[in-house]
């Protein structure tokens, strides 16, 4: 009766055939399923006289359709992507924080300077003062506001960093479980294939968050390893993460750290490849912590530099000006977690010989010592590193002292820039206190024959001999000799028309031809309450070189060009990556995935071969019947 | 190869997501009329964009100054206008002053009417603009620049001009030079009659021949009248040197010495003198304040003459520093009007580099939204049409 064991085996092999391609199209939406087969065997012949004969088909086993590389290429490319999309997606919403045109802080610093304008044609005019104090509170509340928002900006990433790190941690376990599960499985020959698919789901998952190694063990589990070399995963056992501040107690950092057995390691932002996380902390330390020394450089050079000049002034009642912006304090350098000496590092902005409010640059400086006064100091920016050897250091228009002994090694973070943009405030409302008069004022010899006119005499800098008098007298068209404390009293200095002559930090400009005999005099201003000299220097701060050589009311221009070129960048990188991710992607479901059109086939090439076997089952059948018949039975 | 059914569904959306966005951005771009809405669509065009705001904002604000600093000077150019013709008038009232037909009376009259000029002329002076800075403060007042006191009218402001520069004018103009300055007697020396002499001799104003000759020095003519025929001595008083003895006086013919001439008219008396002494500084109010003292109730004598050929002298002397100034205001307002426009063309400019920067081009735009808009269109209905296909629509 072969012929009916060779129909029944049909029947059955078919069912499981048909069986397996209706779960194919069940689960033709499933993430993570991998198409599966019926492994169909022919049964060994029975010898005869006559030969082998077949004896049907039997379902040797149910295999899952996957590629191994293909696999692990679309999770690392995917977590390539998911780290660069993330990227993107908080650098967008960082450049609408920078906003062009009337409503930007450009425009803001740009009026308040050009406020300066209706004071210097009447300078005793109130309302005109007042209109300029209005302005520098408007530019301190865009640049608090700007602040402000990175900060919020920030805290919302320290909490989605938190939250990522819980779900690495839940993957990791399950997939530790799912290791586990795929180790009781062994010894029964068949691949576990729903378990697999769940693992590499999860892995997949998990590389979302956080670029993995994953490597097979002989025993079904697959490690899972950070970074290349910290095991996340091994067997059943998973580690923790979590997200921890850097070496410097930086707030405005954090970094990704993993506890096994009780050891915990830091592990550095630039190894860890792809993943959701990566995005969010290369955005955190780097992006964000450059767009906050951006604007705060802003801050912190302008808001000095108009301090500078602002106590330079006389206000209206004749006393030197007082501070216009409150700055808060400047934040002292922040020792590493290692350092063993007690020493502690402060900074102040350069005042000699000239202001350092133009020269500081948008960056974090690391200093590390060698002894009590020699070291290294590594501006962050751009990784140049300049050895000093005594204290206290200058670098960027920056003075850094050093209070205590620092022992060899020890390590400090400045960061200059972090408060100013946060806490800038404008420190009176009396348009009275507006140091809008100049100190010295000049006066042409009332005897002058040549054409001499003043262009502008501006108070530059603080110096003790600023108001001494101090005579220019001219010995033809070209020369004048000096007399003044504080100058030396040269000779035959050279004039040239329109060419600035400084002496005692002010700066007296000319303009026509002398003749000789002719002489100009500086001195203390007599009238101060009418006087806008010192509001003309004011306005002579819009051409400023401050930011690195960019003009005062251009800085807004480059600030923002250089956090859109950063957007611009990341699109492009996250455009190429995405893409890429889903070309592998496509590569392993062609492999992997369920074609419908495919299944229908299938279903119909069974379905014939079930009615086929049936009909063997009757064939059999008829057989028997006639075999029963011819006996007469 | 085959094609996983799921993955096409996703990468079909994908695209549609893709058509979607480019749609909405080229709507977003066409409705704001701007290719760059945001830094990253062109840092550097962005860039350019922002910097071309501020500098509009500068040139608005420059204009602004320009227009109160073009008011202040049309002010001042009309005070300067109407000075003249005070000084004018004061000048046509000196000259009427020596008619002989006047008696002392009438020149009090004519001193008086002078006085009232010279009144005016001040009032002139510390006249300010609309913001109430004076406009002849030079570089800087409290207040009022001139103060008329005892003495005479001084300038209490800080002498000296401000500079016009390639976008801004001078608020104020330097009083010091105005109205200060005017040299006495012919600017060189001024010539004047001894207190003692009781002559009707009277000069001119006296001119200089050879410039290369000048000393600068103090000069004495001394006259002396021997049976009525008179000679002078020139002596330089201020080396008490001889330098020329007993030459025969000729009514009205020039005594020249040292490079300079002098015309005496009328007949000197023995013992009158004529003193030439270098020219120093003097001021409008001065000449007219001498002219006003000079002429009032004056007799029609050798000394009214001599007075008023020095007040003449020297009220043209400030006529000349009145009309120069009226003419440099001029000129400023002039610069004025072509600073104007330089900046309108710039501002022209300007706005033209932003729109290029930063502009959508329409025609261009719009042709690229309707391409968008059709690739949307086909993306959507051949999604439509795909999904339709099926092998299992065909089995029953």
């Amino acid at each position: 009766m072969s012929i009916l064991n060779i129909g029944t085996r049909a029947l059955l092999a078919n069912q499981l055939a048909l069986q397996t391609a209706g779960n194919n199209v069940a689960n033709v939406n499933t993430p993570g399923y991998s198409r599966q087969s019926v492994l169909l065997q022919s049964v060994e012949g029975a010898f005869s006289g006559a030969g082998y004969y077949g004896n049907g088909v039997n379902a040797a086993t149910v295999l899952r359709s996957h590629d191994e590389f293909l696999t692990r290429q679309a999770a690392l490319t995917s977590s390539i992507a998911a780290a660069d999309g993330k990227r993107l997606e908080q650098l967008k919403q960082l450049e609408d924080l920078f906003p062009g045109g009337t409503s930007g802080l450009g425009a803001a610093v740009s009026d308040m300077l050009n406020a300066f304008s209706d004071v210097v044609n009447a300078p005793t005019d109130l309302p005109s003062r007042a209109v300029v104090l209005s302005r520098a509170d408007e530019m301190a509340a865009r640049f608090r506001t700007t602040a402000g928002n990175l900060v919020s900006l920030q805290q919302g990433i320290q909490s989605e960093l938190r939250v990522t790190a819980g779900n690495i941690n839940s993957l990791a376990a399950r997939i530790a479980q799912a290791n586990e599960q795929i180790i009781s499985t062994n010894g029964s020959g068949h691949e576990p294939n729903q378990l697999l698919d769940q693992r590499d789901q999860l892995i997949r998952e998990l590389n979302a968050l956080v670029q993995t190694t994953s490597i097979p063990a002989d025993d079904g589990t697959v490690g899972i390893f950070l970074a290349g070399s910290q095991p996340l995963v091994l067997g059943r056992n998973a580690a923790t993460v979590a997200i921890t501040g850097d070496a410097f107690g930086d707030p405005a950092k954090a970094n990704l750290s993993i506890s096994r057995n009780g050891q915990t390691a830091l592990i550095d932002e630039a190894n860890l490849g792809g993943g959701a996380i990566a995005g969010l902390l290369r955005f955190q330390n780097v992006d964000l912590v450059d767009a906050g020394n951006l604007i705060g450089r802003m801050a912190l050079a302008l808001g000095t530099r108009i301090n500078e000049q602002q106590r330079l002034g006389l206000d209206q009642s004749g006393a030197p000006g007082g501070d216009l912006f409150a700055l808060g304090p400047t934040p002292a350098g922040l020792p590493a977690a290692a350092n063993t000496g007690g020493a502690s590092v402060q900074l102040a902005i350069q005042t000699t010989p000239t202001s350092g409010s133009t020269a500081l640059a948008a960056s974090d400086y690391e200093m590390a010592f060698s002894g009590a006064t020699t070291g290294t100091i590594r501006r962050v920016l751009d990784g140049q590193t300049v050895a000093f050897n005594s204290v206290p250091v200058l670098i960027d228009g920056l003075s850094l002292q050093v209070t205590g002994a620092p022992a060899a090694g020890d390590r400090f973070l400045i960061t200059p820039m972090r408060n100013a943009a946060l806490s800038i405030d404008t420190t009176f409302s009396s348009p009275r206190s507006l140091a809008v008069a100049s100190p010295v004022a000049a006066t042409a010899g009332s005897t002058n024959q040549g054409t001499l006119t003043l262009q502008g005499l501006l108070p530059q800098r603080a110096d003790a001999n600023l108001t001494q008098t101090v005579s220019l007298t001219f010995t033809g068209p070209g020369s004048f000799n000096v007399t003044g404390t504080g100058t030396g009293d040269p000779v035959g200095v050279a004039f040239t028309p329109g060419q600035a002559i400084s002496f005692n930090g002010w700066s007296l400009t000319l303009k026509g031809n002398p003749k000789a005999g002719d002489t100009y005099t500086v001195a203390a201003n007599a009238f101060p309450n009418t006087s806008a000299g010192n509001a003309e220097a004011m306005l002579a701060l819009r051409d400023l070189a401050m930011f690195d050589g960019a003009a005062v009311t251009d800085g807004y221009a480059g600030l923002m060009s250089s956090i859109g070129v950063r957007v611009q960048s990341a699109g492009f990188s996250a455009g190429i990556s995405q893409s890429i991710a889903s070309n592998v992607e496509t590569d392993r479901a062609s492999v992997a995935g369920v074609n419908l059109d495919e299944e229908a086939a299938k279903l119909l090439q069974f379905q014939q071969a079930y009615q086929a076997s049936a009909k063997i089952l009757q064939v059999s059948q008829t057989m028997f019947d006639t075999m029963i018949r011819s006996l007469g039975l | 190869m085959r094609i996983a059914t799921a993955n096409t569904y996703d990468n079909a959306l994908e695209q549609l997501y893709k058509r979607q966005s480019d749609l909405s951005t080229q709507q977003e771009r066409v409705s704001t009329g701007q290719r760059v809405n945001r830094p990253s669509d062109d840092p550097a065009a962005a860039a350019q964009a922002e910097r071309v705001m501020t500098r509009l904002n500068r040139i608005d604000v420059d204009q602004r100054a320009l227009e109160s600093q073009r008011a202040a000077l049309a002010t001042a150019e009309s005070a300067l206008g109407e000075a003249t013709a005070l000084v004018q008038g004061a000048r046509d009232l000196a000259i009427s002053a020596v008619n002989g037909g006047y008696s002392a009376r009438d020149r009090t009259t004519v001193a008086n009417q002078i006085a009232n000029l010279r009144d005016q002329l001040f009032a002139l002076s510390n006249r300010t603009d609309s913001n109430g800075v004076s406009l002849f403060g030079g570089l800087g007042s409290s207040g009022a620049p001139f103060a008329d006191t005892t003495p005479g009218v001084s300038f209490q402001a800080t002498a000296g001009q401000r500079a016009a520069t390639a976008t801004a004018l001078p608020g104020a103009m330097d009083g010091q030079a105005i109205w200060m300055d005017v040299p006495t007697g012919n600017g060189v020396f001024k010539v004047s009659l001894g207190a003692a002499n009781t002559g009707t001799a009277w000069t001119d104003a006296g001119s200089v021949v050879t410039p290369s000759a000048q000393t600068g020095d103090n000069y004495s003519l001394n006259f002396t009248v021997v049976n009525g025929v008179a000679t002078y001595d020139v002596v330089d008083s201020t080396t008490a040197a001889t330098v020329a003895t007993a030459q025969p006086y000729v009514d009205g013919a020039p005594i020249q010495f040292d490079g300079l001439s002098v015309i005496v008219h009328g007949a000197p008396a023995n013992g009158d003198t004529v003193a030439v002494a270098p020219s120093v500084q003097t001021n409008i109010f001065k000449v007219l304040d001498d002219a006003i003292a000079n002429i009032g109730n004056a007799a029609g004598d050798n000394k009214l003459a001599q007075s008023v050929t020095l007040a003449l002298v020297e009220i043209d002397a400030s006529l000349e520093r009145l009309q120069s100034a009226r003419s440099q205001a001029g000129d400023w307002l002039n610069r004025a009007d072509s600073i104007t426009t330089r900046q309108s063309a710039k501002s022209l400019s300007l706005e033209g580099d932003r729109s290029r920067a930063v502009d959508l081009d329409m025609a261009k735009g719009i042709s690229d939204f309707n391409k968008f808009q059709t690739g949307y269109q086909a993306a959507l209905q051949s999604y439509a049409q795909i999904q339709k296909l099926s092998l299992f629509n065909f089995i029953n």
